[in-house]
Parts: structure tokens; sequence; C-alpha cells
């Protein structure tokens, strides 16, 4: 894991020969990082600053706004649809996360904890599922929903199961489940047992708390995947009714054509949710990630 | 453990029957139960949606139409359109991969043999009917596959036509009309009749304990499935082959398939028979390995030239689109995963200091990631726009430069460099203007989540490697040579993995980014295959595009696999 407070104390143990000359090293890399950190956030920068700015402003390529028309927001909010886009888009991502959590945690804890047959062959090919790019299941996946939707009672296409069901489990989330829940220490299930809990009671009362970064994290990717889709969506979705707002704000973006103040107004709406959630789990969502990536 | 005593070795009936439901057999046996109930779910998605879409796309590439789900059969057809007579090439050799991969199998099995003196040969039986039943279980599917879709269109007709009948008892109706097929019952009957034959075979077969009889069995089913799909696929593409000979000569016309095929796999033979010679060469005394470099060297040349004579004329009747399409995945990784590695390694190293606010960088870093791309594509359109007054012209205007088209650039960037006067040819112009704009757009947002994996990386190499080097006098970049890359290299490897697959998945920005003035110069493969599905609706054709990327990308994992057992080192 990668535990920053350790490495902070790790570092300071090292004592360099040449401190005294490192102030300027420090410097040039504090301006390193300072423009690292400029250019990450100058797109959002710029987004927010065309957002306010009048048409005039925005089509004379003004730098920042004289006055912030705060009214764009609500112009392109109202124009674009975007009420119903960011409602789609959160049931969307609220249907998807839920069943991602439950049905990954599941079959997380089933290969981290558990011995059954078949166990190694299941978790290569959920392994070799990861390498598959999304573009090669679009043809079939397409056209199974295509066949769900006349076969089922449910309607699928332009409706919620289709953008839902198949992102309910993936095998990303699995794994990174797992490698969490691998780390906890075998003592707590010989204890847990020896206290006549089984499974399932040592899944959602010990394994669960104790994985809240990794919990974050897959919560995270799916909502930002969910939030993020675009390829899908235009390929089962045929009316606004249920189009999310990555789709909804490419639509608008051709529509406002060459309004950018709207468009940008339109792209702030749509990164600003995401932004927020993400403050609010940064600590949590890096550690997740930190700790999947390294071992793959 | 749950294998022996769910299948172990039982004295008595009724002594199981209690045992099944009490004491530590008991609750093994609910545990393996357990288990798959809770992976039940899970793994009814990933199959329907990311595993059975595989033989999906193989079988549906295998249609043509437009707007047709159940389109007419075309054989090979799709992929001749997409790659030229280089499919018929590529056939063969993906059955010479699986006879390779089927000897491979039985070389290892062999050497255990050997190794323990084993007569597991009775195996065979059971492996090989397994195997059957896998091919006869395909056979199966593909026999069932255009009927059942066939189902979907039926229920929309009935119910259109005003059948009061629910869409379920519809359901019921045609699919009981599909399993009177006679073909299909048989290839039902057939798969389970073999499958159950090599059940009830592994079960007599087993039951002498021999510790490594799994390990003979899945090397017999191994065996069994990969020579199954070697021996179909050679016959299948020789059947392909002759039937667009007999095409052809109906039409008077001569075709030069099998010249291709035996020139392009001769040139491929002799590539793989050079690295073979270099590599041994390494292991000999220096005159040898200098005869031996210069013999590797030579074959080598030899093989590029056939390569390079008879691919293009090959490859010459594929789709443009799609070679462009490739191209441009090619330039975006090359031109991406560098940098992005470059900076972020960079970035780690300095957070990894003693530095203030570390925690602020690496959320402004990370910010690129967790954006949503339409929304910061959106603005990088207006940033990188091709109008003089775009804010990105306007600063390289104010540095002296002329301004550029950027995402509305569809020349190479190499032809920019060069100027009008010097006329560059095709191949040498190097990536658009506007797919270098995509490159940025992927190295922004990358940038940040490889430096926070980088972090972890560093954080785990221990600070006493570090301290002894400094007490021998290594200096910083001597510390980061030899000891921070060799301890990051499984961290380098798994993002390189990550980032090369990141590159086949890219879609989104692309999406947004590409303009009509671009000339399809920043398509990647994926959008290639999006516009021809949901453009022109060929959705057999876009499924052997599917295809074709999802043998390079598996092919580029093989590859990536091989390179990192040899390099990566996992202190």
């Amino acid at each position: 894991m990668a535990n920053i407070p350790v490495t902070n104390s790790v570092s300071e143990k090292r004592p360099h020969p040449k401190t005294r000359h490192v102030d300027i090293g420090r410097i040039v890399i504090y301006i390193i990082l300072i423009i690292g950190g400029l250019i990450s956030i100058t797109p959002f920068l710029f987004s927010i600053s065309v957002s306010l700015m009048n048409l005039t402003e925005a089509t004379g390529r003004a730098i920042l706004p004289a006055s912030p028309q705060w009214g764009n927001y609500v112009e392109a909010w109202e124009e674009a649809n975007f009420g119903l886009y960011f409602w789609n888009s959160i049931k969307i991502a609220l249907i998807s996360v839920t069943g991602q959590v439950i049905f990954c945690i599941g079959a997380a804890y089933a290969f981290a904890r558990m011995q059954f047959p078949g166990k190694d062959f299941l978790f290569t090919l959920l392994l070799s599922t990861l390498i598959l790019p999304e573009a090669v299941t679009w043809v079939p996946n397409f056209i199974t929903i295509v066949w769900l939707d006349r076969i089922t009672p449910l309607q699928w296409i332009n409706n919620w199961p289709a953008l839902t069901i198949p992102f309910m489990a993936s095998a990303f989330s699995i794994l990174l489940l797992r490698q969490f829940f691998q780390q906890i220490p075998g003592e707590l299930w010989d204890s847990a047992q020896i206290d006549g809990a089984g499974h399932m009671r040592y899944l959602i009362q010990i394994v669960i708390p104790l994985s809240r970064a990794a919990l974050v994290t897959v919560i995270l990717f799916s909502f930002i995947g969910s939030w993020n889709s675009l390829a899908w969506p235009i390929l089962v979705t045929q009316t606004p009714d249920w189009r999310p707002i990555s789709y909804g704000l490419l639509t608008f973006l051709d529509e406002a054509g060459s309004l950018a103040h709207l468009r940008m107004a339109g792209a702030v709406i749509t990164i600003l949710p995401l932004i927020i959630v993400y403050f609010f789990t940064q600590k949590e969502f890096t550690e997740g990630i930190a700790t999947s990536g390294l071992k793959g | 453990m749950a294998t022996q005593t769910v299948t172990g070795q039982e004295t008595a009936v009724t002594q199981r029957r209690i045992s099944i439901l009490s004491g530590k057999r008991g609750r093994n046996f609910r545990e393996v139960v357990l288990a798959y109930l809770l992976l039940l779910p899970a793994f009814a998605i990933i199959f329907t949606f990311g595993i059975f879409p595989l033989a999906f796309s193989v079988y549906q590439s295998t249609l043509k139409g437009l707007n047709k789900i159940v389109g007419t059969y075309d054989g090979l057809g799709n992929y001749t359109k997409a790659i030229g007579n280089l499919a018929y090439v590529l056939g063969f050799w993906l059955a010479i991969i699986f006879l390779f991969l089927a000897v491979n199998a039985a070389i290892k099995g062999w050497r255990t043999v050997r190794k323990y003196g084993d007569k597991p040969w009775l195996l065979a039986l059971p492996g090989f009917s397994i195997a059957a039943s896998f091919g006869l279980l395909l056979r199966f599917i593909f026999l069932f596959l255009p009927e059942a879709l066939g189902i979907g269109d039926k229920i929309r007709a009935a119910t259109q036509g005003g059948a009061e009948e629910t869409s379920a008892e519809l359901f019921k109706q045609f699919l009981g009309e599909v399993w009177d097929i006679p073909l299909i019952q048989q290839a039902f009957w057939l798969t389970i009749g073999v499958l159950v034959i090599g059940l009830i075979l592994t079960y007599v077969f087993s039951r002498n304990h021999d510790p490594r009889r799994g390990e003979y069995l899945s090397a017999f089913i191994q065996i069994g499935v990969y020579l199954l799909g070697g021996i179909f696929l050679s016959w299948y593409t020789l059947t392909q082959v002759q039937a667009a000979y007999a095409a052809a000569f109906e039409d008077g016309e001569t075709l030069e398939i099998w010249a291709q095929v035996i020139t392009i796999s001769a040139g491929f033979v002799l590539l793989l028979f050079s690295w073979m010679i270099w590599r041994s060469a390494s292991h000999q005394d220096s005159t040898k390995s200098t005869l031996l470099r210069l013999a590797a060297g030579s074959i080598l040349i030899i093989g590029a030239w056939l390569l390079i004579g008879e691919l293009p004329a090959a490859a010459a009747d594929g789709d443009k689109d799609w070679y462009q399409g490739l191209l441009n995945t090619v330039y975006y990784s090359i031109g991406s995963i560098p940098f992005q590695f470059a900076i972020s390694l960079m970035l780690a190293t300095f957070l990894f200091q003693d530095i203030k606010g570390k925690g602020l960088f690496r959320v402004l870093f990370f910010l690129p990631y967790v954006t949503p791309a339409v929304g910061a594509a959106a603005s990088f359109r207006i940033l990188f726009s091709g109008r003089v007054d775009a804010p990105i012209n306007r600063i390289i205007t104010s540095l002296g430069f002329e301004p550029l088209g950027w995402l509305n650039e569809s020349a190479g960037i190499f032809q920019l460099i060069a100027g009008e006067s010097l006329k560059l040819p095709t191949w040498a112009t190097g990536p658009s203007l506007s797919l270098v704009v995509v490159i940025i757009f992927g190295v922004w947002t990358f940038i940040g989540f490889n430096t926070v994996i980088f972090l972890a990386g560093l954080g785990a190499i221990p600070n006493e490697l570090y301290e002894a080097a400094s007490i021998d006098g290594g200096g910083r970049w001597a510390q980061f040579r030899h000891i921070t890359l060799p301890l990051l290299s499984p961290t380098l490897y798994f993002l390189t993995l990550y980032a090369v697959i990141g590159t086949f998945k890219a879609f989104n920005h692309i999406y947004v980014l590409r303009t009509s003035a671009a000339l399809g110069t920043t398509d990647t493969a994926s959008l290639v295959i999006f516009d021809a599905m949901k453009r022109d609706t060929r959705y057999g054709y876009a499924a052997a595009l599917a295809v074709l990327l999802l043998i390079i990308v598996m092919g580029l994992t093989v590859i990536n696999n091989r390179v990192a057992s040899k390099r990566v080192f996992y202190g």
C-alpha cells in the first residue's frame, strides 16, 4: 500500500550529502510541479471563464469575462434539456453502480476467501476479459439487446436495462476488491469462525467495513464509467428519454454551433458533479488505485 | 481441497448423504455452493456481455447485409474486404498457431510423463471427448444462433399482426418451433452425448489415484481443443481459397492467393528463424557469434524483402479507412505512451521527495482522469480550434509563429515541419496535426493516473537500498538507473499493458475531437468499427473488424507477457 506519511519520514531519514545545493533543485522541482498542476487545470479554468462570458466576448476570444454571466448556465440548462440528461445519468449511474457493488463484492469474496472447483479457470477467464476492447462487444451486444428487447416484456432499447445491465459486473472491480479482501489478515477469519460466523456474516460484518477505500474506488470508477459512457448510449438510445449526459452534451455541442459560451456552460455542467464527488473521496480513491495498480 | 472432498473417495453412499450436511465435509460442500451462488450474478453478466460476444462476433463476421441482424452468409468475405488477401494468410497462420499450441501442450505433457514415469495414455479418451464436445458445442451455437435470433423478428411480427399471446408465450412457441428443426436437435444431443461420455470416461479412468491425473487430463483437453481449432481453421481457409479461385475462374480472372500465402509465410518464417539464430548467437564464443549474427542478418534481409515485396500486394484490396484507422492507432500509442510515462515518472519522483503541498499536487494531476471526456474535449475543441483567433493559435502567433490548423489539419506533422517545398512520400508524413491534438488530450488525461501508480511503486521500494547506494557513493542518477527503474519494472509492465490496451479502447475524446476537415486522420480502429456499425449499419463487417482488432490486441498481450517475463524484475 502506498502510505504517504511513511514515505515522508523515510525520505527525511535519508540525509543527502549535498543538502545545501538542493535548494535550487527544490525550486526547479516546485516550478515543474506547479506548471504541471496548471496544465492539468487550464482546460477547466478556460471552460469556466468562457462559460461566464457574453456572446461578443466568447466570439471575440476574450480571456476573462468583464462581468460573469451566470445566466448562461440557465440558458444552456433549459435549451439543451440538461435537466433530463442530468437526471437520466444519475439514475443510470445509481442502478449500475448499485448492481456492480453488490455483484462484484460477492464474486470478489468468493475468489479471495473460498475454495471451489474451477476457481483458477474462472479467474483466468475473468482476467482475459480485461484486455477486451469495448469495440469488440458492440455488435454482438447490440444484437443481444435488440433480441432481448423483442423476446422479453421488458423494454430494453431506449430504456434503462440496455444502459445499465451490461455494466452491472466488471472484471476490473472484481479484481480490485479481491486484491483488497486478500490483504485482510487471515486471523480475522479464524477468530470469526471460532465465534461461529459463516462466510456471509464475516463478509458483511468484517470484510466490507474494512474495505472502505476499495469500495469507494470501485464506486467512483463505475460512477465515472457510467457518467462518461458515450459509444454504447449512442448505439442503444434513439430518443432523449434515457439519454445520459455525455451524449446529451455531445448533441448540444453540435446544436449550439458557434455559441461557445453556451457550449462551455454545458461542459461545466457535465464536469462539475464528478469533480465534486472526486474531491470528497480523493483520499480513498487514490489509495485504492495505488493498491490495485501495484500488483496489476 | 474442496475438489477432493466432493468427488472424493467415499466408502458408503449412506455415509456420504449424512456427511454432505454436517461436519468438515459438509462445511466444504456448503462453501462450494455458496461460492457458486456468489459468483453467479457477476458471471452471468460478464459471460453474456463480455465472453459470449467473442463467439458471437466470429459468427456475425461471416454474414453480410445492410441493417440486417442475420445477414446472408458470406464466408471470409468481410475479412477480404477489410484486409484483402491477407485474410487468407491470417487464416492459415492462426491455424498454424493453434497446431503449434497443440504441439507445445503435448511436449509439456510428455516431459511430465518422462519425469515421473507415468502412464496416463488412457486419459486421452476422456480428454479428447471433452475437447470434441467443446467443438460440438460451438457447432451447436452456430446452428442455433441464427434461428434463435430470428425469434425476435417473429415475435415482433406476431405482436404487430395483433397476436393475443404475451411475449413470453410467443417466445415459448417459437422456441419450440426452432427446437423441432431436426439438425438443431441432433447437434444438441450429440454435444451432450459426447460430453457425458467424456465425463463418464474421466470418472472411470481417474480412479487410480495418480496425483497428476488432473494435469494430464487438462493437457489432453488442451491438445484436443487446439488440434480441432487448427484443423478446422486450415480446412475452412482452404475451402475459402478454393471458392475464391473458382469464382475468379468463372469471371475469367487470375488470382495469386497461393503465391501470396506462400511468399508471406516464408517471409515470416525467415524472420522468426533469424530471430532465433540471433538469440542463440549470444551463447557462443565471439567468432562463432559474429558469424551467426551475420547469417541472422542476411536471413532477416531476405525475409523482410519477401514481406515488403508481397505484403502490399496481398493487402491492396483492403479497406483504406481500416488501414488508416490501424495506422492512427499505432501513431496514437507511439505518440502518447512514451510521453505519458516520461512525464508522470518525473512528476512521481518529484512528488516522492519531501515536498510541501504533495496532496494538492496529486489531486490536481489526477483531475483530468476523472473529468468526463466529452466535457474536457469540448474545451479542447475550442482551445485547439483551427481558427486564427483560437487560444492556442493566439499563443503561437504572439510567439512569432504562423497559426496552425490544429484539429482541422489533415496533413502529417513531418510534412508540416518540412514545409510545402519538400513533398514527403505518404508513409513518411507522420500523424496528422489533428491526431497530435488527440494525443495531447490522451497524455493530459493519463498523466495523473500514471503518476499515482508510479508513486505507489516508488513507495514499495525499500529505503535501505538507497542508503546502501549512497554509502557506496552512487549519485542520484545512478540510484535512479540501478535501483528505482529495475524495482519499478512490475509497475511499468502493468502500466504499459494498461496503456496499450487503453489506446485500443480510446473512443470518447476522439469522437468529440474529430472534425470532417481532418479527413479521418484522427479515427483510430475503434472509431472505424463504430462508423461501420452505426453509420453504415454493416453489422457483419463491423464484427469482422472487431475480430481483427481482437486478434491484434491478443497478439500484443502475448508479446508483452513474453517481454515482461524476461525483463521484469520482481524483487
